[in-house]
């Protein structure tokens, strides 16, 4: 009797620390070696210096310096950087988050440039353990420029401890290679299949909107054009209005209802039409925008949080509302309020744990793009097709 | 003798406890005007909300949420913010957050609602009472229709705060997202009971 209940007590503790053992395993990531690029030689990308709205200082130069390099070492054209300082000192370009008409037709004429890629810093904290987050795209040049392809990377160096912490990385270029590997690996992608990358998160539930008005007006099968506004920003994070708009193009752009106007020409047209808005997009200016740009739907909001957390102890916090306003109606056809931090639903050894802004408002957005197109429709992958497919739960 | 002396102090007993518990039940909080057709309210305006608290972005908050809630009952339309913000430049209303009635008139006339919605949010935070705290949320609305500028609906609520279960077992309370929800729940309930 004692015997057996030993034994038991035994295989107790090898079945528990073997669960451990593997739950431990699970954070752990694979990593992926470079893969050889092909057949995109002759599209010559020039590379706009990184435009850094993360509201403290960070090394931009070195930054744009390993994209060039890593865009050189994948085989491709990039504009050399005299003749882009020469252009840029032309044009008098101050503002590196876009490109409007204009520069996009004269990049063409001028120096033969293909495509402008613009790279956005959202954050960059290199205190241990670091967090870095980019978003980057890539715009077209010539008469009608429009975002050819756009792909980001939010990471946290204690994303993935691993076992005995061997996971961990506590060096920011580290991390930093990391992010701009996984987003040089998209553009890779994207030139040698001519589709985006798939999204390799499932979205989760938790990070649904929590209150949420959609039109009957709006249709799923539709095409529409999309101009995204600066949303409101009564957070305490700077510029965080500006970094809610990228995650908004980045995200609807992966359906394919939806195509998004460069927001380099949308805040050209704002400059130009004078547009000042007051607590919202009032229904003159919608007319406005509509007419100028030709688009269907207005997109904007209020950012009441967008926090990061610095070193080890905290959680991220993302709190906004959206509104989405169509031109035919001239009407309301979404609104939504979403809120998450971090540890949203965490209960056991911080797994499904969020340790950047970047990575949970990716998931909120997607979410309001899920919702806004009814949910019979399912993302597979990168591209709505409208099957069922694995992108959601 | 002895069961029916029992008797009649359990009897007492139970009239003391209805009379006590009857004195803590709180009068209604909502005004609805009678000779109001509120069916004929199709679009309503949300005017900004006044914020009684420390933080001055709550009110923006609760009033982002009461919109959402109230478009998502699909009974009503309400404006966008930014056409409620223009009109408000062009009525020349002077405080945005309490019109007058004839500043409700105007602003009617110029953005073409049926009604408009002011509100004050009276505590929105943490509320602590010796060792224990927990988040409170306080809300009241009024409901002014645009053509005779009068008053049609009020109403208040109030969400969260430190029960007996926080004072006996501690916990902090619910997020202050959640109680907001309720707090909008509520009120919207009061609405279109």
């Amino acid at each position: 009797m004692t015997l057996s209940t030993n034994y038991l007590n035994k295989a107790l503790i090898l079945i528990l620390s073997g669960v451990f053992f593997f739950s431990v395993l699970a954070n752990a990531k694979e990593i992926k070696t470079e893969t050889p690029p092909s057949g995109h030689t002759k599209f010559c990308i020039a590379v706009f210096p990184v435009e850094n709205i993360s509201g403290t200082a960070a090394p931009l130069k070195e930054i744009r310096q390993i994209v060039i390099e890593k865009l050189k070492a994948n085989r491709f054209d990039v504009l050399d950087e005299g003749t882009l300082e020469v252009f840029m000192a032309k044009h008098r370009i101050r503002y590196t988050g876009g490109i409007d008409r204009e520069v996009a037709k004269a990049f063409k004429q001028e120096v033969g440039t293909d495509g402008v890629l613009i790279t956005t810093l959202e954050l960059f904290d290199d205190t241990n353990p670091p967090k870095i987050s980019l978003i980057a795209r890539l715009v077209s040049t010539g008469e009608n420029p429009s975002i050819l392809w756009m792909d980001g990377a939010g990471l946290a160096g204690d994303d993935s401890r691993g076992l005995l912490d061997l996971g961990l990385i506590e060096d920011p270029k580290i991390l930093l290679d990391k992010a701009m590997k996984i987003i040089l690996d998209s553009l890779t992608s994207y030139f040698s299949t001519k589709t985006e990358a798939e999204e390799g998160n499932r979205l989760k539930r938790k990070f649904r909107p929590k209150v949420a008005y959609r039109s009957p007006e709006l249709g799923p099968e539709r095409k529409y054009v999309v101009a995204v506004l600066p949303f409101f920003n009564l957070s305490e994070r700077k510029y965080a209005g500006e970094i809610l708009v990228l995650h908004f193009i980045r995200e609807l752009r992966k359906f394919n209802n939806f195509e998004i106007i460069e927001p380099g020409i949308l805040r050209q047209e704002l400059l130009g039409l004078r547009v000042i808005m007051e607590d919202g997009v009032s229904l003159a200016n919608a007319d406005t925008i509509f007419s100028s740009l030709d688009a269907d739907v207005i997109v904007s909001g209020k950012v009441i949080y967008y926090e990061d957390y610095q070193g080890g102890g905290g959680r991220p916090k993302v709190n906004f509302s959206t509104v989405f306003i169509e031109r035919k109606s001239r009407k309301v056809v979404w609104g939504s309020n979403s809120y998450n931090e971090g540890d949203d639903g965490v209960f056991f050894f911080d797994r499904g744990r969020v340790n950047t802004a970047y990575a949970m408002s990716s998931q909120m957005v997607r979410w309001i793009g899920e919702k806004l197109l009814g949910d019979h429709q399912r993302v597979q992958g990168g591209k709505r097709n409208g099957k069922k497919g694995k992108g959601t739960e | 003798m002895r069961i029916g002396k029992i008797w009649r102090h359990l009897k007492i007993l139970v009239w003391g406890s209805v009379i006590l518990l009857s004195a803590c039940a709180t009068g209604s909080d909502t005004y609805i005007d009678p000779n109001m057709d509120f069916g004929a309210i199709k679009t309503i305006a949300v005017m900004p909300f006044t914020s009684l608290t420390r933080d001055a972005v709550t009110a923006e908050r609760v009033r982002d949420v009461f919109i959402n809630k109230l478009l998502s009952t699909g009974a009503v339309y309400v404006l966008p913010t930014g056409e409620v913000a223009r009109g408000v430049g062009r009525a020349e209303v002077q405080n945005s957050a309490a019109p007058s009635g004839e500043e409700a008139i105007k602003l009617g006339g110029i953005i073409k609602v049926q009604a408009i919605i002011t509100g004050v949010v009276r505590e929105y935070g943490e509320a602590r009472s010796g060792a224990v705290s927990a988040n409170i949320i306080s809300i009241s609305l009024q409901m002014i229709e645009t053509q005779t500028g009068k008053i049609v609906w009020t109403a208040s609520s109030t969400k969260g705060g430190i029960n007996l279960w926080d004072r006996l077992f501690g916990g902090g309370g619910q997020p202050m997202n959640t109680i907001t929800e309720k707090a909008v729940n509520d009120l919207i309930n009061k609405l279109f009971k």
